[in-house]
C-alpha cells in the first residue's frame, strides 16, 4: 500500500549519446498502457464492461473520473499522422456523430454513481476544434448533465487545438465553457516541411491561440512537435525551436515520426527519400533536449519536457507521476471513460475501447447497445507489470524489497528473464539492477521504452513487435 | 519472455482457521471438535453416528450457500471467504443482515424456524464446514459439551454487536463497524489492522443503513484525518484508539 519512494529527479538534462541511441533504434511500444492495445480481445463486450463499471462503483471509496472525448474529424489531411481520423470539410457529419456520442453519453454516465466527480476532461482528435462553439456548448453541457462535474480548482478540462482552424474568439469561447487547459500541434514551422507534410501553419496563427488561452483563463498550454519529418533539417528544426521557447508554452511533447506507409495510407504520400537519415533524426532530437533544456525546461521522459514549475514536474518528484493515454498525468487515480469512435477507457482494472470506425461506433449506439469492440481485463501479472513499467518509465527507479512485499513476490526471482534481457543494457550503462534496486541512469533517460520492454511479457510476439514505431 | 506466472511469487499468508482435517480428523481449529474429543467421539465415531461434517465450496462472488425458505438441515462455519446475510422484502429491496468472516457459523438463525429466514450469499470465494444439523442435535443430547458449545455461539450471534441501535452519527457508525471487523479478524488470529474488505460499499451502506455516498464520504474523512489508509478494497486502520473512541456508544465494552 505504501507509495514508493521516488527518486529525486534529475534536474539536468538527460545524456545524449548518439552511438548509444542509434544501436537501440528498434521498433517499441510507448507503453500508455500495460498490456498495450493489441492485447485487448473482442470477448471483452458490453456485459463485461457493464460488470467492470458496477464492480468500480463499489470499492470503499470509488475513483473519481476522467472521461476522454474523441472527435475524429480534420479538415485537411497531414500526411505523417497515424491516428484514427476522417477528413471532411462537411461539418453535418459533426451533427450526425454528436447525435451518437450523445447517445452513448446517456447510455454510460447513469452506469456510474453520481458521487464520482469528473476530475478530468480531455477532448483529442482527430481535430477537437472540428465542432464549433455552439457544437462545444451543447456537448459540455451534455456531459455535465450526465455526469458530475468536479468543482474542484485542480479540476483539469483539457483540449487539443489545430490552430490553422481556431481564432482568438473560439479560444475565448472554450475558456467560457471551462476548459483550462489547450494543446497545440505546431510539428514543425519550417516552410519546407510543413509544404512536405501538408500542414501550412503560420508562427502568427500559432501564437495568437496560445495568446488567447492565457487571456482566457487558462491554466496550461502544450504544443507539440514532430522530429523526423520529411525534408527536416536540424538548422530549420532549431529555429523552429526557438520560435517555441519564444511562445513560452508550459510543456513541450517532442515526437519522433514513425514512417509506417503500409499501417497509415496518409503516410504514402511521404517520399521514404525526403525523411531525415537515422544520424539526422538523433540530431534533431539532441537539438529539441539541448534547446529546451537552456530554455529551462526539463526532461519529464518519453517525449516530454515542461517548466520546472510545471505540476508534472512536481508530481515526479514527489513520486505521485502516472502513465496513462496522453503520456504523463497527475490524474492517474482515475477512472478513465472513453467515449467516441476508437477512444479507449481504463475503469478498475480493465482497458476497454469503442468501434474503430464510424460504422461500428454508430451501429450499436442505433441499436441501442455501448460501442465498445474489444478490451481486456488485467490478471494479476498484468497489474505487477504496469506498476512495474509506470514506475521506471515516471519516477525511473523501483526498490526491490518495497516492491516485492507490496506484491508478495521475490523480485529477482520473479523477474528472472526480464534481468536476463536487461542485462545487456547494464552493461552499456542505460540501467542499474543491483540488489536493492533498478535504477535509470542518465544514459538511459532517452530509451524508457527499451528498458520498459524487458518487463513486457507479451513481447515474444514477433508479429506485434513490427507495429510498433521507433524508440527514437 | 517471463512466463505468465512464473516463480518468485511469495505464499500467500497463512490462513489461520486450519484446514487441516480429513475423514478421521477434526481441523485444528474446529469450534466442535474439543468438545467431541473431550466425551470420547472422534470423527470415525461422529460418522456412524451419521454426524457427519463435510468440508463444501468453493461458492464463487454472488453464489448462494443457502436462500431463504431453504429447509433448514446444516449449520455453515466459514473457513475461508466472506459471506453475507440478507433479506430481501416484496419490493425487491435489499437488508443486509450481517457479515461473517472466517471461524464465524451462519445458519444459526434457522434453527428455530426450520427453514432459512435469509439468503447467505458469498462475497468472495468462499469455503465452509457443514454440520448436519439433526445429527448435531442428537449429539448434543448425547454430549453435554457440545450443547454448552452449541448454546455459546447462539448467544454471541444474539449478543453480536448492534451497530444500528439508538441515534448515531455516520462516522460513529463506520467507526464500531472498522473496530467491529477489526476485534473480529484479531480474534480468530488474522491481522486486526490490515484486512480486505469483501463486501461493496453499496453492502455496508445497507447494513448500516447509511448512503453510499455517505460510507464513501466517511470513510475519505477518515483517511485525510490520518485513522485509516485505503487503496481499492485493502484496508489499514492507522489509529484504532481513535476509531475505538469514536465508535465506543456502539461497541461492546
Amino acid at each position: 500500500m505504501d507509495r514508493l519512494v521516488p527518486m529525486a529527479t534529475p534536474i539536468e538534462p538527460p545524456d545524449f549519446d548518439p552511438a548509444l541511441i542509434a544501436r537501440y533504434d528498434v521498433a517499441g511500444p510507448r507503453y500508455t498502457s500495460y498490456p498495450t492495445a493489441p492485447q485487448f480481445k473482442t470477448e471483452f463486450d458490453e456485459t463485461v464492461l457493464r460488470g467492470v463499471i458496477r464492480a468500480s462503483n463499489e470499492e470503499p471509496i470509488p475513483r473519481p473520473l476522467s472521461l476522454y472525448v474523441h472527435v475524429p474529424f480534420c479538415m485537411s489531411p497531414c500526411f505523417y499522422c497515424g491516428c484514427n481520423r476522417i477528413i471532411t470539410r462537411d461539418h453535418s457529419q459533426a451533427d450526425r456523430y454528436l447525435e451518437r456520442l450523445y447517445r452513448e453519453i446517456e447510455l454510460i454516465a447513469p452506469l456510474f454513481d453520481r458521487d464520482r466527480p469528473v476530475r478530468q476532461l480531455h477532448f483529442g482528435g482527430g481535430t477537437p476544434n472540428f465542432l464549433d462553439i455552439r457544437q462545444m456548448g451543447e456537448l459540455l453541457e451534455s456531459l455535465a448533465r450526465h455526469f458530475s462535474f468536479s468543482r474542484a480548482a485542480d479540476r483539469e478540462f483539457g483540449i487539443e487545438i489545430d490552430p490553422r482552424f481556431a481564432d482568438g474568439a473560439y479560444v475565448h469561447g472554450l475558456g467560457e465553457l471551462g476548459f483550462n487547459r489547450m494543446s497545440v500541434g505546431i510539428q514543425d514551422f519550417d516552410p519546407a516541411v510543413q509544404e512536405a507534410v501538408n500542414r501550412i501553419q503560420s508562427f502568427e496563427q500559432t501564437r495568437e491561440v496560445l495568446e488567447a488561452a492565457r487571456k482566457s483563463w487558462f491554466r496550461s498550454t502544450s504544443v507539440d512537435l514532430i522530429y523526423g519529418l520529411p525534408l527536416q533539417t536540424v538548422e530549420g528544426f532549431s529555429r523552429t525551436l526557438e520560435q517555441v521557447v519564444s511562445l513560452d508554452p508550459d510543456r513541450v511533447a517532442v515526437y519522433g515520426y514513425a514512417h509506417l506507409p503500409e499501417m497509415f495510407k496518409a503516410q504514402r504520400q511521404i517520399a521514404a527519400a525526403d525523411l531525415p537519415d537515422a544520424a539526422t533524426r538523433l540530431a534533431l532530437f539532441g537539438r529539441a533536449v539541448a534547446q529546451l533544456s537552456a530554455a529551462g525546461y526539463v526532461y519529464v521522459g518519453m517525449d516530454h519536457f515542461a517548466k520546472a514549475t510545471d505540476e508534472l514536474v512536481l508530481a515526479q518528484r514527489a513520486g505521485t507521476l502516472q502513465r496513462n493515454f496522453q503520456g504523463y498525468s497527475t490524474h492517474g487515480h482515475c477512472d478513465i471513460v472513453g467515449l467516441g469512435v476508437s477512444a479507449i477507457g481504463r475503469i478498475g482494472d480493465s482497458y476497454s475501447q469503442n468501434a474503430r470506425d464510424l460504422m461500428g461506433y454508430y451501429g450499436a449506439l442505433d441499436a441501442g447497445r455501448l460501442p465498445v469492440a474489444r478490451g481486456l481485463e488485467l490478471d494479476e501479472d498484468d497489474l505487477i507489470r504496469r506498476e512495474l513499467i509506470g514506475e521506471l518509465m515516471c519516477h525511473g527507479v523501483v526498490d526491490k524489497q518495497q516492491f516485492g512485499a507490496r506484491h508478495r513476490l521475490l523480485f529477482d526471482e520473479y523477474f528472472v528473464r526480464a534481468r536476463e534481457r536487461l542485462a545487456p543494457l547494464v552493461a552499456d550503462g542505460l540501467v542499474e539492477d543491483d540488489a536493492r534496486e533498478v535504477r535509470v541512469t542518465s544514459r538511459g533517460r532517452l530509451l524508457l521504452r527499451i528498458i520498459a520492454m524487458c518487463f513486457d511479457a507479451y513481447l515474444d510476439d514477433k508479429a506485434q513487435a513490427a507495429r510498433y514505431s521507433r524508440v527514437i | 519472455m517471463d512466463s505468465k506466472h512464473p516463480a518468485g511469487r511469495l505464499p500467500e499468508p497463512p490462513n489461520p482457521i486450519a484446514d487441516d482435517g480429513d475423514e478421521a480428523h477434526f481441523c485444528g481449529t474446529c469450534a466442535f471438535s474439543s468438545a467431541c474429543i473431550a466425551a470420547g467421539y472422534n470423527k470415525p465415531e461422529l460418522a456412524q453416528l451419521q454426524c457427519l461434517v463435510e468440508h463444501v465450496g468453493p461458492f464463487r462472488a454472488g453464489e448462494h450457500i443457502f436462500r431463504t425458505g431453504d429447509p433448514f438441515r446444516a449449520i455453515f462455519a466459514v473457513r475461508s471467504g466472506t459471506v453475507k446475510t440478507r433479506m430481501v422484502d416484496k419490493e425487491g429491496r435489499e437488508q443486509v443482515l450481517g457479515f461473517y468472516l472466517p471461524g464465524e457459523v451462519i445458519g444459526l438463525n434457522a434453527i428455530y424456524p426450520e427453514h432459512f429466514p435469509c439468503d447467505a450469499v458469498a462475497l468472495d470465494t468462499s469455503f465452509f464446514c457443514r454440520f448436519s444439523f439433526p445429527a448435531m442435535s442428537a449429539l448434543a443430547s448425547r454430549i453435554p459439551a457440545v450443547q454448552k458449545h452449541l448454546f455459546r455461539l447462539l448467544s454471541k450471534e444474539l449478543g453480536s454487536a448492534s451497530l444500528l441501535a439508538g441515534d448515531h452519527s455516520a462516522d460513529e457508525r463506520m467507526a464500531a463497524f472498522l473496530m467491529d471487523l477489526a476485534g473480529r479478524y484479531a480474534a480468530r488470529g488474522f491481522s486486526s489492522t490490515r484486512f480486505h474488505l469483501s463486501m461493496s460499499r453499496g453492502d455496508i451502506a445497507n447494513y448500516l443503513r447509511l448512503a453510499a455516498e455517505t460510507v464513501s464520504r466517511v470513510l475519505s474523512r477518515f483517511r485525510s484525518q490520518n485513522l485509516i489508509r485505503i487503496e481499492g478494497r485493502e484496508l489499514e486502520l492507522l489509529n484504532p484508539d481513535a476509531l475505538r473512541q469514536l465508535g465506543q456508544a456502539l461497541l461492546p465494552d
